[in-house]
């Protein structure tokens, strides 16, 4: 039951790490004389303590950039290299690599289903000589700073429940998503920011992305993810009132602070500390947000590294550097979703358009936090829910076919926090269906990201109708061979 | 974690009732639960995963004797001759227990508590919960004067134990305003306030409470949390997420708790309201409350996996809802700590899966989920009544024509022309031409034929014809093998995408189905052949359809005759029209099995019923000549009667006119019912569909059959029965779980945290009663009292316990932290819907509607999928009318702690963040609620600002503002004034937020100075805070 729970505010912790002595200290004096700088210094505060008060090993990562890519990236057509496919292109699928599989009910039901080559080129990239195909260039670029994972898969044959399942550990709804587990197990270490931020790529189509995928699930609703918005406000609500200043505001919040503190003079009360502070923090909130939102003091070469588009908020590559930027300031779990990946038709065109718009940034961010030296403490991974089908979905005509959802191989990449760059993990049959050897489940993979944090991802648990939940369920197997 | 809380716990209420150490352990508080926690993953209910075949959840076998050395597993009073005290005492690692590799740990306190247990005799009771609650006697305090009825004595006896005294009454101001919000979710009135604290004494009091129960708006504030519980939600929820028309039950629950329907009724309503006697539309509506789960639609998705996730939703929330037990467990092995196995489970499950419902709903259609209700008004009822009655008049008077003396018919016997032409052909292929397109052109039985590829289809121009029109097709065609499943023809748009709505002919399992669809399967008719349909060979094939949307006015001929079909689904009650996909297309279908290598000839569509002989003559191409060339005398029986059949249908005007009419009046049906609102309800289908146990829980591993029953650990189960049987077996005031939950909720209403701490789960795991003996007499006392919810209310509001002030001393802080003895009131956070319908309430924006669809205030337009918002009286309802989105609800509510409904919830998680404070500061709801305040209060009080001030602070907190409070709230009045009087353009900026038009008669800087301290009053303690 949350409520019971040791982690949750029971009235006489504050929530923010804070003695209410020194709450009263910090605050009673009247925030509103330290000065903006300071503020955006962002370490006034503790960190926030997670539940583990300490991890169970020596960490690799200190925190998630999770790029995802959502609708299900062909990895046929971007890191499985399947030369085998060129030879039997428009030749029915065996029945004995199906092994009478279920497919979806898009292509399931269709009377033939013929295989489909690449139509793109591979080459070999870096000293790692890692294949990767040519709509990728600059992601081909940092070949030997990536570890590709060609040998992912899961059980989830539509969007729903597979992006769920990547994201909480579970095809249904209800659980932790990973970013709260996170923030549950190791905290904060910057309060004057959410441990958990998402960004969604706007005015992208594609399969719907649901709040749920950053919820907290039955963990207490403050670890779920905070999504910045692109438009004026990235947090709800979080401008002040059109016609109001920050002083206006300030003057008003001093007033309030004195209403409280009256009270508080009448009788003790842990809650109202508590209340006291949560409104500095709302107010220091409205000043760290947009200081890292804002990347108007980013100098030029970053958008020449990015792309100009991330001068336009909200696109990927805007995300990309908003990513690094929260990074920096030591934000827990930075979550992005890019969607549109999802090539039922036309896939020739919609994956390089896919791969134009997330290509570059993708390689910027890795390149940009290893020249800031945060590549070695800064878990990054590029992948989506499943992978899509070495046959057609609908008619094979020339090059306007499109692949269906396929959850028995997909491929990811990793880069930093503790993953071995210029590696390839796993294999797929020469037909690119099935996995030949080294299968990573995404319990697996949920289970080696916690292992990097320094987590054992067995003992991180929360008890929820009477059961210890973790986010690997009772599986996961720690990928050992791609490890640092 | 939270059995360090539960450890805790334990050792406080320890210290609390004796302080000493040597006290004897109660089993059933100190040494269950860390059994249950500890122990039972490997030695528990749960026989797949139990370790050394030994279980410590029951007693004959946690006592039982071991063979060596004497030692049993548990040796009562000898915890040296005793295994588990042994086991979890030793430093081996090949003995210890808990083993290293399951992670869990027992702590030293834990381990010296279990010796000590065991040496004290290591008493043994049943799990509480499961046990029928005894009637305690009441404990006899010391203090005779402070309680005012039962409760009290059991709390006071509990703080007299632990040295505590009760804190004073709370102040009368306080205590309404607390009341207030408690019974309707709304602020005592200025004028209930007056009032009372005039005369602040018990009669006062306790007919306050009568009142306050009798407002409407109680009905609301019980509804709100209602939905949490009934997972509510206007839309279906997953990836798609459309809106659904569900809120009559929304108003039903209202109604329910306004009227105070008794618990056991409201509970045998929900779950099976359907099944009662000459049940009313009201009835029916209630048992929504099984539908609201979300529901599936998304492209590709198998519906049987989506049905059992439905059928699973209903089982886990009955379990959570009414009985505080977790099933969710035994959905794929025995529950690990409490007494339910697997098999009981799936019996659960089986009073739930007896719905002819889909897994998925329709992408491509509006059409509501089966079954249904349709929503009628008397009035619509009654025209309703009277055209079935005009149909089934005007049939009869048709069948009388068809088998009345017709003197016409000789006359037409005698005159009659030979000819081979049937009327109504509206289109066919013969595929001569050779031209098929991506199918094959090959040799048929006439000229050519098409084999079809199975994935492209062949399109006619004809065929969109309503459930009242009597259509024929037919076809030759061949199956190169038996089927499991092929489109041979269809009139749709989709498969599952479209609910099949429209019309087909499949093969399935062999054999020839066809079927008129409105929503399959609970809204449709359909009839298949008896024998599979021989393969590698050429059949002939119609469907005749009268157009009476019956399944009997359906048939299929094979070879020129009736074939032998069966009914499966009889059920069609409205249009068949209207998805797209409105003609005819053969042998492939969207997401469709095609009918792949299927050949198929001659196909012809006919805007009639065809009669016998013209379906023989499609067969045979000779059967017209024939009969018709025949002369009279030698037409033999079946001839004449063909002949009469034919002349009736083409030739006889009485007949034929009479025909008209009756499809006249079928349209006049049409018109009435196919406009109307449908909400998914239960209705058992007629025959059980069998349950299976699933193995895994996967809906593709069904193992053994298992019937209806009730848990074991009941006692008599129910067996056999439907969801009428079960709620009866909930509602019996036998059954040891369903008065103590819902009491316990209600207590949590009524002071922030249940008598048990874990609402949703009374099971081994969950948290153990505070007081045991008032959560039993409270049950006991509920269930005499007819389940009568506003009594229970009364009984609790009225206590002293109840009116405590919320002030806690040093001492009652220090020895009792979390104030699990109740020795004064909690205060928290009013719920979202409270903060918000309170603003609008005290701004005099609050519409005061009730009931009704759901609207849509400003922050629908900033939730993660934006939609539009609404304007006027949207804005202004209270919050439970808000649309809420399953998959991305209403954004403040949830940032101020809403549930979020994704599943059956009983407990809102209270949390402290500071995007509380940002919303409250800066929404424009509560923004324009501030000036709209400010608006009345300038045009109230003028230029006298301290009085609106001290105006604005009772009407938000309802008590008087203090001097000290007003001189800061004033100087803050004084200081925003001076910031808006040097700013004109901010200022009417700042007054344009919200639609309410501005007062423009108003000084601007006066009304914003005076919106920006409301707005501050908003945000304090006592106006967010119940305390």
């Amino acid at each position: 039951m949350n409520s019971n729970s040791s982690q949750q505010c029971t009235g006489f912790d504050s929530p923010w790490g804070l003695s209410r002595r020194s709450l009263l200290n910090r605050f009673g004096m009247g925030l509103g004389s330290i000065a903006l700088s300071q503020m955006e210094s962002s370490r006034m505060l503790h960190a926030r303590e997670g539940v583990l008060k300490e991890v169970h090993h020596t960490p690799k990562a200190k925190r998630v950039i999770y790029l995802f890519q959502s609708g299900g990236p062909s990895q046929l057509d971007l890191f499985d290299y399947r030369p085998e496919l060129e030879k039997v292109h428009g030749q029915q699928l065996p029945d004995d690599i199906r092994k009478g599989q279920r497919l979806t009910a898009m292509s399931g039901n269709q009377a033939s289903l013929p295989m489909v080559k690449s139509p793109f080129k591979y080459k070999q990239h870096g000293d790692s000589g890692q294949w990767i195909s040519e709509v990728l260039p600059n992601i081909a670029g940092i070949a030997d700073d990536i570890c590709i994972v060609r040998s992912m898969y899961t059980e989830a044959i539509n969007h729903g429940p597979a992006v769920t399942h990547m994201q909480t550990g579970s095809q249904f709804p209800g659980r932790p998503s990973m970013g709260a587990w996170l923030d549950y197990g190791l905290g904060t270490e910057n309060d004057n920011l959410p441990a958990f931020v998402v960004l969604v790529t706007k005015n992208k189509g594609g399969q719907p992305l649901l709040t749920r995928l950053w919820g907290s699930g039955f963990l207490p609703s403050r670890y779920q993810g905070t999504r910045f918005r692109s438009g004026q406000d990235p947090v709800l609500y979080l401008s002040n009132p059109q016609g109001l200043n920050a002083d206006a505001r300030r003057q008003m919040l001093d007033g309030l602070k004195e209403l409280h503190q009256l009270k508080l003079e009448q009788q003790s009360s842990p809650d109202l500390e508590s209340r006291i502070a949560q409104y500095e923090l709302a107010f220091r909130m409205q000043q760290s947000i947009p200081e890292v939102t804002n990347t108007a003091d980013e100098p030029e070469h970053t958008f020449k590294l990015y792309g100009e588009a991330a001068k336009n908020p909200g696109s990927y590559a805007a995300n990309c550097l908003l990513a690094r930027r929260l990074a920096e300031r030591g934000v827990r779990f930075i979550q992005l979703y890019h969607p549109g990946w999802d090539q039922h038709g036309g896939l020739v065109g919609g994956l390089r358009n896919q791969a134009k718009e997330t290509d570059q940034a993708s390689a910027a961010l890795v390149t940009d936090l290893k020249q800031r030296g945060l590549l070695d403490d800064t878990l990054i991974i590029w992948g989506g829910e499943f992978g899509r089908t070495n046959y057609c979905q609908g008619k094979l005509n020339g090059d306007n076919f499109g692949r269906d959802h396929h959850p028995r191989s997909f491929s990811l990449w990793m880069a930093g926090g503790g993953v071995q760059g210029g590696v390839t993990h796993g294999e797929t049959d020469p037909l690119g269906y099935n996995i030949a050897e080294n299968g990573v489940h995404v319990h697996d993979f949920h289970a080696t990201i916690l292992h990097l944090l320094g987590i054992d991802h067995e003992r991180l648990t929360y008890k929820y109708q009477g059961r210890r939940f973790r986010l690997t369920d009772v599986h996961g197997e720690v990928v050992r061979n791609i490890l640092t | 974690m939270r059995f360090v809380y539960s450890l805790l716990f334990v050792l406080t209420l320890t210290s609390i009732s004796s302080g000493a150490k040597k006290q004897p352990i109660d089993f059933v508080r100190d040494i269950k639960p860390i059994l249950s926690d500890r122990c039972f993953n490997c030695h528990g209910p749960d026989a797949k995963t139990r370790q050394a075949d030994l279980r410590l959840d029951l007693k004959e076998e946690a006592f039982a004797a071991l063979a060596f050395e004497g030692n049993r597993v548990i040796h009562p009073g000898r915890s040296g001759k005793s295994e588990l005290i042994q086991r979890i005492q030793s430093e081996d690692p090949d003995l210890k227990m808990p083993p290293t590799e399951s992670k869990l740990e027992l702590t030293h306190e834990e381990i010296d508590l279990l010796t000590r247990w065991v040496d004290q005799g290591a008493s043994w009771d049943n799990h509480w919960s499961f046990e029928a609650p005894v009637r305690p006697s009441l404990p006899k305090t010391k203090d005779k004067s402070w309680s005012t009825n039962e409760i009290d004595h059991f709390i006071l006896k509990r703080l007299e134990q632990a040295g505590l005294s009760p804190a004073d009454q709370a102040t009368p101001t306080t205590l309404i305003r607390r009341l207030a919000f408690d019974l309707t979710g709304l602020p005592p009135s200025l004028e209930q306030v007056k009032q009372f604290t005039v005369n602040p004494s018990s009669q006062t009091y306790a007919s306050l409470v009568d009142e306050l129960l009798e407002n409407k708006h109680y009905g609301e504030r019980m509804a709100a949390t209602w939905l949490d519980v009934a997972r509510y939600s206007d839309t279906f929820g997953y990836q798609v997420d459309r809106d659904r028309y569900v809120w009559p039950y929304r108003d039903w629950v209202i109604n329910a708790f306004n009227q105070n329907l008794p618990y056991d009724q409201f509970v045998i309503e929900q779950l099976a309201g359907d099944l009662l006697e000459s049940a009313t539309d009201s009835q029916r509506i209630a048992t929504t409350f099984n539908r609201l789960h979300s529901q599936k639609v998304e492209g590709g998705s198998v519906p049987e996996e989506f049905r059992t996730e439905y059928v699973a939703d209903r089982t886990h929330t009955f379990g959570t809802a009414f009985l505080g037990i977790t099933l969710e467990c035994c959905r794929c092995h025995d529950h690990k700590y409490d007494p339910f196995t697997q098999k009981e489970y799936y019996q659960l499950f089986a009073y739930f899966n007896n719905i002819d419902e889909a897994g998925l709903y329709s992408y491509f259609t509006t059409s509501t989920p089966t079954p249904t209700l349709r929503i009628f008004n008397e009035d619509q009822k009654k025209a309703i009544a009277d055209v079935e009655q005009t149909i089934i008049r005007e049939v009869a008077k048709l069948n009388e024509l068809a088998t009345a003396k017709n003197k016409g018919f000789n006359d037409w016997l005698t005159n009659r022309k030979v000819t081979k032409e049937i009327i109504g052909l509206e289109q066919e292929l013969t595929f001569e031409d050779g031209n098929t397109g991506a199918n094959k052109s090959v040799e048929g039985r006439i000229g050519k034929a098409v084999e079809l590829t199975g994935d492209d289809a062949i399109g006619l121009s004809v065929g969109n014809y309503s459930r009242n029109t009597p259509f024929t097709v037919s076809l030759w065609l061949n199956t190169p093998e038996i089927k499991e499943r092929a489109v041979v023809f269809h009139r749709s748009r989709a498969w599952t995408d479209s609910a099949s709505r429209g019309y087909q002919m499949l093969i399935e399992d062999g054999r020839i189905s066809v079927s008129l669809i409105h929503f399959w399967p609970g809204n449709a008719i359909r009839v298949r052949t008896k024998d599979i349909l021989p393969p590698g060979q050429g059949h002939h094939l119609s469907m005749v359809y009268d157009g009476s949307s019956q399944a009997n006015g359906l048939k299929i001929y094979l070879n020129g005759k009736p074939a032998n079909i069966e009914v499966v689904r009889d059920n069609l009650y409205k249009n068949i029209t209207g998805s797209g996909g409105d003609n005819i297309a053969i042998g492939q279908r969207f997401r469709d099995k095609g009918f792949k290598q299927g050949m198929v000839d001659e196909f012809k569509v006919f805007n009639r019923q065809l009669s016998d002989l013209e379906l023989k003559h499609l067969f045979d191409t000779k059967t017209l000549q024939t009969t018709l060339g025949t002369v009279t005398a030698e037409l033999n029986a079946e001839q004449k009667q063909h002949l009469k059949q034919y002349y009736l249908y083409l030739f006889d005007e009485a007949y034929r006119q009479q025909m008209a009419v009756v499809k006249s009046a079928r349209d006049q049906r049409s018109k009435l019912i196919d406009g109307a609102q449908e909400i998914m309800v239960m209705e058992e289908m007629a025959k059980r569909r069998t349950t299976y146990l699933l193995n895994r829980g996967a809906y593709d591993q069904p193992d053994e059959a298992v019937v209806a029953a009730t848990p074991a650990i009941f006692g008599d189960s129910e067996k056999q029965g439907d969801r009428l049987t079960l709620a009866r077996w909930v509602t019996s005031p036998q059954n040891p779980l369903t008065a103590r939950v819902y009491v316990n909720r209600i207590w949590q209403m009524m002071f922030g945290k249940g008598l048990v701490r874990t609402p949703e789960d009374f099971g081994s795991q969950g948290a153990i009663p505070t007081h045991p003996a008032l959560l039993d007499w409270l049950s006991l006392k509920f269930i005499e009292s007819g389940w009568d919810t506003k009594a229970l209310i009364k009984q609790i509001a009225v206590s002293s316990t109840y009116r405590q002030s919320s002030h806690a001393s040093e001492i009652q802080l220090a020895t009792d932290p979390e104030n699990d003895l109740l020795s004064h009131a909690n205060r928290f956070q009013l719920p979202a819907e409270m903060l918000r319908d309170n603003a609008l309430l005290t701004s005099g924006l609050l519409v005061d509607k009730q009931g009704g669809p759901s609207v849509r205030p400003y922050e629908v337009a900033e939730s993660f999928k934006p939609v539009a918002r609404g304007s006027g009286e949207q804005l202004y309802r209270r919050s439970l009318y808000t649309y809420w989105r399953r998959t991305a609800p209403a954004p403040v509510m949830m940032t101020l702690d809403a549930a979020k409904r994704e599943v059956c919830s009983v407990a809102r998680e209270r949390t402290s963040n500071p995007l509380h404070a940002i919303v409250l500061l800066n929404d424009p709801q509560y923004v324009e609620a501030a000036r709209k305040m400010g608006e009345n209060l300038i045009k109230e009080f003028g230029d006298n600002h301290q009085a609106a001030v001290a105006k604005a602070f009772q009407l938000l907190t309802s008590r008087p503002v203090s001097k000290a409070e007003l001189a800061v709230i004033s100087n803050s009045f004084q200081e925003q004034l001076a910031y808006f009087r040097d700013r004109p353009d901010e200022t009417n900026k700042f007054l344009a937020t919200g639609d309410a038009p501005r007062d423009m008669n108003l000084a601007a800087e006066q009304v914003a100075a005076m919106a920006m301290v409301i707005n501050l009053l908003l945000n304090y303690d006592e106006c967010v805070v119940r305390q």
